[in-house]
């Protein structure tokens, strides 16, 4: 790769950057060590003030990572300048992909998690059958492999029940993306279920009883009493499981859907090179930032209790 | 009037008899203190009386409205109007305060009036400040509960209580939770709805409130109850041994 006749893959350059790296390191192991020396005036658990030349040190790393980091930046342009036409090509072929990718994820973020509640409501419930009828869902669904599971949803109504599924159609949608947020949906609704129900049952008993002798109903105890509070506990592992969703959409390939990673993978062939794939990844990491920025909001917004 | 009556109420957890035939009454503006050992079921005396917990057998009538009755042999509670009818009667104060959390304390007192007695929102707010300023509590309003100090909390709680306009207040030890100095403002609360000849009955461990405040005493131990006589006589004149080596504790 090359910017303006520099090659950054060997030359002065590179070595210049392969120094810095290294000596960024070090100054960061110097200053671990001073500040482990440093922590010993310190009471337990107090506040430690870092001494002047730690900050020094810490400075001094970011500014010899740097090269590394405009190394980085270039490589991607010298991507770009090297043949710009397959770049935007490529660009344009994976976000059809990520069109495809959100829907899954978008539709199965809808459905899965009400259907958490559900299921998490039925494994709760206090008839055996029907709790041991979600408590057979959730292990099944979560002990056997996601691919699995969409394969069955996608291949199941024809081997069980003789329907050809190949004509089905809702909208612009065909069935093998039905499929896939079916299966997808049918999954994480049992992850989800798990978290919701660790969330209901870490409520205080003393909740319930306060909202039952002030005579709400159990619909307004649980809607306007627990629920809030249960979106507050489980928040940060159903954000989790909403991270992984996005990732997990690739799986989706399997149904021939054409998802950005089934994208990614065709044109990585095609191209003889591994830079769809990067920028497929740099798609995903992307949509996740933006989860975890709304996540971070969303979590943020309910400090004002604890 | 009696505004509670309690007659032969047999409790058993599994196989361990709680309450074992206890008859109580509490007339109209009477405050009966209820006192004695962990674990004597005065507390479970009190759930069993608030709905928390069903009873085995015998009769619970708050209001004039029989809540259950086993006079054929078998438990019947009465049916869900009825209860609820029954719940508007009475109110509770939680040893662990139980306010929500993710409610204002405006909000926590409010909301029962509004979504349950289907009050006005400015009929509730009305009442609302009325009762925060009753417990020395206006600034508090919009705090929410995680901001205010346990005796605050415990002051909005016996407000979510009284909102209603209850005819009796159920407390369970309101105050063991605190430490000693936010115990007195709580205990003032408390004396002052007395003074107001509020209907209560109180679990308490601090005897000399119980003592200066209670029209009677009742000392539970066992699943039974020991004795009870006017509260003063009981304190400082105890028949039964129990009583008495109950009290040199304190």
């Amino acid at each position: 790769m090359s910017f303006a006749g520099i090659s950054f893959d060997n030359g002065i350059f590179a070595t210049l950057t392969d120094c810095s790296i290294v000596l960024a390191v070090v100054c960061l192991i110097v200053s671990e060590i001073i500040m482990n020396s440093h922590k010993k005036h310190y009471p337990v658990g107090a506040k430690i003030k870092k001494p002047a030349f730690v900050v020094i040190l810490h400075a001094a790393a970011a500014i010899l990572a740097l090269p590394l980091v405009i190394r980085i930046i270039l490589s991607c342009i010298g991507l770009v300048t090297d043949d710009k036409e397959k770049f935007f090509s490529t660009i344009k072929l994976l976000g059809q992909g990520f069109g495809f990718s959100f829907g899954i994820f978008f539709f199965t973020i809808i459905f899965s998690l009400p259907l958490g509640l559900i299921v998490a409501a039925g494994k709760m419930s206090k008839i055996k059958t029907i709790s041991a009828f979600f408590t057979v869902y959730v292990s099944i669904l979560r002990g056997t492999p996601l691919m699995l599971q969409l394969l069955l949803v996608y291949f199941g109504p024809y081997y069980l029940f003789g329907v050809t599924t190949g004509n089905i159609e809702i909208g612009p949608f065909n069935y093998r993306f039905i499929a896939s947020i079916i299966g997808f949906s049918l999954n994480y609704a049992a992850y989800f279920a798990e978290i919701f129900r660790g969330g209901i049952q870490s409520m205080p008993k003393g909740q319930y009883e306060a909202a039952q002798v002030l005579g709400f109903t159990k619909m307004q105890t649980y809607f306007k009493i627990i629920l809030p509070q249960v979106v507050k506990r489980v928040l940060p592992s159903a954000g989790n499981e909403i991270i992984t969703l996005v990732k997990d959409t690739s799986l989706a390939q399997v149904l021939a859907v054409t998802e950005m990673f089934t994208q990614a993978s065709a044109l990585a062939s095609a191209q003889v090179s591994v830079m769809p794939f990067i920028v497929a990844g740099l798609f995903y990491y992307l949509m996740n930032v933006t989860i975890e920025t709304i996540l971070g909001l969303f979590e943020k917004s309910m400090n004002y209790y604890s | 009037m009696n505004i509670l009556e309690m007659h032969d109420i047999h409790k058993s957890f599994n196989d361990l008899d709680v309450l074992k035939g206890i008859d109580l009454s509490v007339s109209q503006g009477e405050v009966v203190a209820v006192i004695g050992p962990s674990g004597g079921g005065k507390s479970t005396l009190l759930r069993c009386a608030t709905t928390l917990e069903r009873i085995d057998s015998g009769k619970i009538v708050i209001g004039g409205d029989v809540l259950c009755d086993s006079a054929d042999g078998k438990i019947h509670y009465c049916d869900k109007n009825m209860l609820s009818e029954i719940r508007s009667k009475f109110g509770l104060v939680f040893q662990n305060f139980n306010l929500f959390p993710h409610f204002s304390v405006r909000r926590n007192i409010t909301e029962a009036l509004i979504h349950v007695h289907k009050k006005s929102k400015e009929e509730a707010n009305k009442i609302c400040d009325g009762l925060l300023a009753k417990m020395d509590l206006t600034a508090k309003a919009d705090e929410y509960p995680c901001n205010l100090s346990g005796g605050q909390q415990q002051r909005v709680s016996i407000a979510r209580a009284l909102a209603t306009n209850p005819e009796i207040i159920f407390f369970d030890e309101p105050t063991s939770a605190l430490d000693p100095e936010l115990t007195k403002g709580v205990l003032k609360v408390i004396r002052e709805l007395a003074q107001e000849k509020m209907t209560m009955v109180i679990v308490t461990h601090e005897m000399s409130f119980a003592r200066d405040v209670a029209d009677r005493i009742v000392f539970m131990d066992g699943g039974v109850i020991v004795e009870e006589g006017p509260a003063y006589e009981l304190v400082t004149n105890p028949k039964q041994e129990r009583t008495k080596a109950f009290l040199a504790g304190y």
